[in-house]
């Protein structure tokens, strides 16, 4: 069982919950999270790894509260226990050479980890982040920790400042229309874009075939095979 | 002597505990084996199995109700051939009994399906006649006394392994169902599969699922499962698994009292892990606490 030990408002309606004693993963996978002994709301809630702090052991996650399951969330208070269930998944390949992180909305928390990895793995690489929000940004300053150009737009269309013709990796996270518009122009100019998919989710680690998506490759489990994918593999099902 | 009081006999398997995992909720044992102690439960269901396998629904599958979920995941399985050879040695390696679930969208794939399972080592048959989540055949057959009873009649003439049928609470007259399936040669019955239920989007204004229904279970169901597992016991002769909504240990004790032989464990899996291995070990310590000898001592006691 894991430990709040802070869980704070960041910006409206997002929080940032920190965890002890969670299982630790990598960029792109996620925790099965859930109060212990609730039966309602009854499953797990998928979030993603925002920031691991290996020494401590510190789990940072960032969620937005949008129903049942994420408003409960914010109001626990430091010291309430979190089942979490975890590493789930399959994280984003550290490609190597320089990348650039596209993320819209709440799909930015994951980014901020794989940032994380992608200068701890290869110190000299250019990192340039694309941030984009509807109203309010967030976790601009922690980007600035590891990527060499963090440009953040608000109310705009994000993809559109992407140019996909440098790096030798993209990365996108954020709502379907924003993926699609990212593998299409990636597809277009030959670029190797990893996307981060969602589904409901039952089970979160393979077992239920509640979260299938369609692939090149047959069905996959978001939960298990993904939920990072090469956009080449799932573009047309997006 | 050892104390082994949760040893239980169904349809002449001997099971280290009468607790098992229920089909659908752990695949084949792979993703669950560790999360789950899965190794440490009486037996555990394979995900329903189709002769020739199926790619399972479009759209949305899960959706989280209270104290429970509605799926449409549409039987998705890599058919019954695969099954032998992909997911099965690893489900024997676990060392409990192994319950394959067969379901199907006609007659001729069942029976199909039922032999070649006479090939694999297998423990019991669960056939499952109440999958709400396909369009043709699947709860079809288990809605009608006389369909249920041919099935379960002509797969029984052609499996050589014991036979559980699984029974949907969507049966108009699920007693009626129940003893023409014991009629009809079935060494077992299963239930409850899923309630038939609906979720709409209100922001989209259409329904939820794109089959429009899908299936309940989880604790919401709980004790409209146990009533329907008291009322087939009262009428059958043949052994009852109790299975709906089962969270804690008072709802297994609840399903053993009303006379379930065994309890299978589904949706709360899901929520919690580490519920079935925690629920082995409640019972053994009930056992010990009330100086049982066997926990069957209080299957059927109402
Ligand atoms: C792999 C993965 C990683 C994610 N990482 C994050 C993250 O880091 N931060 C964050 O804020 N959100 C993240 N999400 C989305 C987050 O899981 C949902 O916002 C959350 O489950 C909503 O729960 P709720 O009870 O507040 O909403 P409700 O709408 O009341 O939830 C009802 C049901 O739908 C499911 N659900 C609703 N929206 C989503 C969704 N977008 N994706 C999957 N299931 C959903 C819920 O889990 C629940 O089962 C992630 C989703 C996935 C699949
Ligand atoms: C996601 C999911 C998938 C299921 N798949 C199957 C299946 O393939 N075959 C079957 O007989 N029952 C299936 N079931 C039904 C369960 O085995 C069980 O009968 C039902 O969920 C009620 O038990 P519960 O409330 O403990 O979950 C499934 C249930 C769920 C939630
Ligand atoms: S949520 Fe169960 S398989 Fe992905």
């Amino acid at each position: 069982m894991a430990v709040i030990s802070e869980n704070i408002e960041i910006a409206k309606g997002i929080f940032k919950m920190c965890l002890s004693g969670a299982p630790l993963g990598e960029a792109g996978q996620f925790l099965m999270l859930k109060q212990p002994d609730s039966l309602d709301p009854f499953l797990a809630r998928p979030l993603s790894y925002c920031n691991i702090d290996k020494n401590s052991g510190t789990v940072t996650l960032v969620y937005q509260t949008i129903g049942k399951g994420t408003k409960a969330f914010s109001k626990l208070k430091q010291g309430s226990l979190m089942q979490a269930v975890g590493p789930c998944g399959r994280g984003f390949p550290l490609v190597s050479g320089n990348a650039v992180l596209i993320g819209g909305g709440i799909g930015t928390a994951p980014l901020l980890l794989l940032a994380h990895a992608l200068r701890e793995s290869q110190p000299e690489r250019h990192i340039k982040v694309h941030l984009g929000f509807r109203e309010e940004a967030y976790l601009i300053k922690e980007f600035g920790q590891y990527a060499d150009e963090v440009s953040v737009d608000i109310g705009g269309i994000i993809t559109d400042a992407a140019d996909f013709s440098q790096a030798a990796a993209y990365y996108a996270c954020g709502p379907e229309p924003m993926l699609k518009a990212a593998a299409l122009k990636a597809e277009k100019a030959g670029a190797e874009l990893y996307i981060s998919l969602e589904k409901n989710m039952a089970c979160g680690v393979g077992a239920c075939f509640g979260c299938t998506c369609k692939t090149k490759g047959g069905n996959k489990r978001i939960c298990k095979d993904g939920p990072v994918f090469n956009a080449l593999e799932v573009h047309d099902v997006l | 002597m050892s104390y082994e009081p949760l040893v239980t006999e169904f349809l002449g398997v001997t099971l280290k505990n009468p607790v098992l995992a229920a089909s659908g909720t752990v695949g084949f044992g792979r993703e669950y084996e560790t999360l789950a102690s899965l190794s440490k439960l009486g037996g555990i269901c394979s995900k329903g199995l189709t002769l020739n396998g199926s790619l399972g629904n479009d759209g949305p599958r899960i959706y989280e109700t209270p104290a429970g979920l509605l799926n449409s995941i549409g039987l998705e399985n890599p058919g019954v051939g695969r099954f032998i050879k992909e997911e099965l040695p690893f489900m024997r390696s676990l060392g409990c009994a192994v319950i394959a679930n067969l379901g199907g969208h006609s007659e001729i794939e069942y029976i199909k399906g039922a032999s070649l399972l006479n090939d694999a080592e297998i423990d019991i048959l669960e056939l499952n006649i109440s999958c709400p989540n396909i369009l043709d055949g699947g709860m079809a057959f288990g809605i009608d006394p006389k369909s249920a009873a041919d099935i379960t009649k002509k797969v029984k003439a052609k499996s050589r392994h014991p036979l559980l049928v699984k029974l949907t609470p969507n049966a108009p007259d699920l007693i009626a169902v129940a003893a023409a399936c014991e009629e009809a040669g079935a060494d077992g019955l299963s239930l409850v599969n899923t309630f038939l239920g609906m979720a709409i989007d209100t922001k989209l204004r259409k329904p939820v699922f794109n089959n429009v229904y899908a299936g309940l279970s989880g604790p919401a169901i709980f004790p409209i499962a146990l009533r329907m597992v008291h009322e087939v016991c009262k009428a059958v002769s043949i052994p009852v698994a109790g299975i709906g909504g089962i969270a804690a240990k008072e709802d297994a004790l609840s399903f053993l009292m009303a006379g379930a032989s065994v309890v299978q464990i589904g949706s709360m899996t899901f929520a919690a892990p580490d519920t079935m291995a925690k629920l082995v070990d409640e019972l053994y310590d009930y056992c010990k606490l009330n100086a049982l000898e066997n926990i069957r001592q209080i299957v059927g006691i109402l």
